[in-house]
């Protein structure tokens, strides 16, 4: 099985590296995400970001369509890549705690 | 073996309403399977009684020439059928055993089943190029359909599922946020064009169901933008269901019960708005199980079902069309080309939207899968993907500068942008055709 330490406590993930259990994230959880994911310092944009798809979610029960994500956060496609070098699905959804979109995505 | 994919686990099998089977009954229900596909699909018999192993395939499949493995040749792929099926279907099989090609069933069967059936695109261009016919996507839609009825199914694929059943589409949107799209949708329309373009959904009395695909409502919304301008220009009584959010139906691509329930879930949606017609969204395989099976599996329906980008083609001299200045070139999905009968609209509405239009070579019904066909859309199979990518690659890079690259379904729309980037061509842009369609309409204020 997979995991992910935080703070010496064992995190299960998918094989797809998301976290199963939604209730395990936390703060730190992003922070080890974050090195995995090629982000290599977590700034006030990033975390924009993040909040953003944990309301969204939170609110909706899925991650909001990117093109909203962009319009709502001021961030152009391009500049949430560069702050999420493996995208917003994979990426940002990652470090936020919400399940992987699925489909054809 | 290892299997390339993740294989979904007991609770994730169960999830998507199919039963594991324990180890120790795998092959009797493996071929008690095996022999209900037999009796019950009389071609799939005749491809595996044919093969002379000509080789014409060969050549012929972007699987093989991508990976350059062995049992992604199309005749060898349809062996990993062939064989079991000689040993215990047979009377020659079951004397002369492997003298006559046919093999034992073990448990490596199912690992190189798992690995080979699901780098099969199904796009059937080997059919297309074979001298008898044999159509390996029928194989492999066959052996997909056994592993699944055995609880052997990748985990993206029952994840769907899942999705599936709970929500009605494949990326499990519910309702409230279908709405809270729709809406953010108009709201762009509005900005865009000053008018009141609607979404409606699960409208009761509509004459139209659009069944878009799921991934409309995330990544590809200038897809769905440029339908919802279209009816609307058209006066179109129209809706949307959240019932059925899909076009896509990934039954046919792993389980053929799957498909029927989505073709009847198709049924009832339409029923429940009072659609007289349906219109497909842009989706390559979901046109193919809408088309050929909503009757063929389901009994007769009561509406007529049409294809988005042939409703679009007979109604283009209607729509406000002004050429947008780009040079572009169209993608054949597989399933348009070579099951479903949509080819020439495509380019009539792309050659109405633009000032150029190039044809990639081969093309229509020749034309190479994008390797994302038949849901092989697993991150983890990203570096097969992108060989089974590698003759789309080249036939867009033999264009030279390109604006625009059409390529009208979502699977196609999933796997491209990653193969375009990998074969070093990332700044590309690229979508649906009714993206063109919405883009190139010019309202009067």
């Amino acid at each position: 099985m997979n995991y992910i330490e935080v703070n010496g406590v064992k995190i299960e993930l998918d094989e797809d590296g998301f976290i199963v259990e939604p209730d395990l994230w936390s703060e730190d959880l992003v922070k080890a995400f974050a090195k995995t994911e090629g982000v290599e310092e977590l700034t006030e944009d990033h975390w924009k970001v993040i909040n953003y798809l944990r309301d969204y979610f939170k609110q909706f029960g899925i991650a909001p369509m990117i093109r909203k994500l962009c319009k709502d956060t001021g961030f152009s496609l391009k500049e949430i890549y560069d702050l999420f070098p493996s995208g917003p699905a994979k990426g940002a959804c990652k470090l936020a705690g919400l399940p992987k979109p699925t489909g054809c995505v | 073996m290892k299997v390339p994919l993740h294989v979904a686990k007991e609770q994730e099998v169960k999830a998507a309403g199919f039963k594991p089977t324990p180890e120790t009954e795998i092959k009797e229900k493996f071929l008690a399977k095996l022999d209900d596909v037999r009796s019950s699909m009389r071609s799939i018999m005749v491809m595996l009684e044919t093969c002379t192993k000509c080789g014409n395939c060969a050549q012929q499949c972007h699987s093989y020439l991508g990976t350059n493995d062995y049992n992604n040749f199309p005749a060898a792929r349809a062996e990993l059928m062939r064989r079991v099926y000689k040993r215990y279907f047979t009377t020659a099989g079951k004397l002369l055993g492997r003298f006559y090609g046919a093999e034992e069933f073990d448990s490596e069967l199912i690992s190189k089943w798992m690995t080979y059936f699901y780098q099969c695109n199904e796009c059937r261009r080997c059919a297309q190029f074979c001298p008898f016919g044999i159509d390996t996507a029928e194989v492999t839609i066959a052996a997909r359909h056994i592993m699944s009825e055995l609880g052997i199914m990748p985990k993206f694929m029952a994840g769907i599922a899942v999705n599936m059943e709970k929500s009605g589409n494949n990326m499990g949107i519910p309702k409230p946020a279908i709405v809270d799209c729709a809406e953010f949708m108009e709201d762009e329309m509005r900005d865009e064009t000053g008018l009141d373009i609607k979404i409606p959904i699960d409208k009761p009395n509509s004459d139209v169901l659009y069944v878009p695909s799921s991934a409309d409502f995330f990544t590809n919304v200038d897809t769905m933008i440029g339908a919802a301008k279209m009816f609307h220009h058209l006066g179109v009584n129209w809706t949307i269901s959240s019932k059925i959010l899909e076009a896509a139906n990934f039954g046919l691509l792993f389980n053929m019960n799957v498909m029927r329930e989505h073709n009847q879930r198709l049924k009832e949606a339409a029923r429940e708005v009072g659609a007289s017609l349906v219109v497909q969204g842009e989706c390559g395989h979901g046109w193919r199980a809408a088309r050929m099976y909503t009757e063929g599996a389901s009994g007769p329906v009561p509406f007529k079902i049409m294809h988005v980008l042939e409703y679009a083609a007979e109604n283009l001299s209607k729509l406000p069309l002004r050429k947008l200045p780009l040079r572009v070139t169209l993608h054949d999905p597989c399933n348009y080309a070579r099951a479903g009968g949509v080819i020439e609209q495509p380019r009539q509405i792309i050659r109405a939207c633009v000032e150029e239009f190039v044809e990639m070579t081969p093309n229509r019904e020749e034309n190479f899968c994008c390797g994302g066909g038949s849901g092989i859309l697993m991150d983890e199979m990203m570096e097969i993907r992108m060989q089974l990518g590698k003759k789309k690659a080249e036939q867009v890079k033999a264009l030279g500068s390109l604006d625009y690259f059409a390529v009208p379904c979502s699977i196609c729309k999933a796997q491209l942008p990653h193969v375009m980037k990998h074969y070093g061509m990332g700044s590309l842009s690229m979508g649906g055709v009714m993206d063109l369609v919405g883009k190139a309409m010019v309202f009067d204020k």
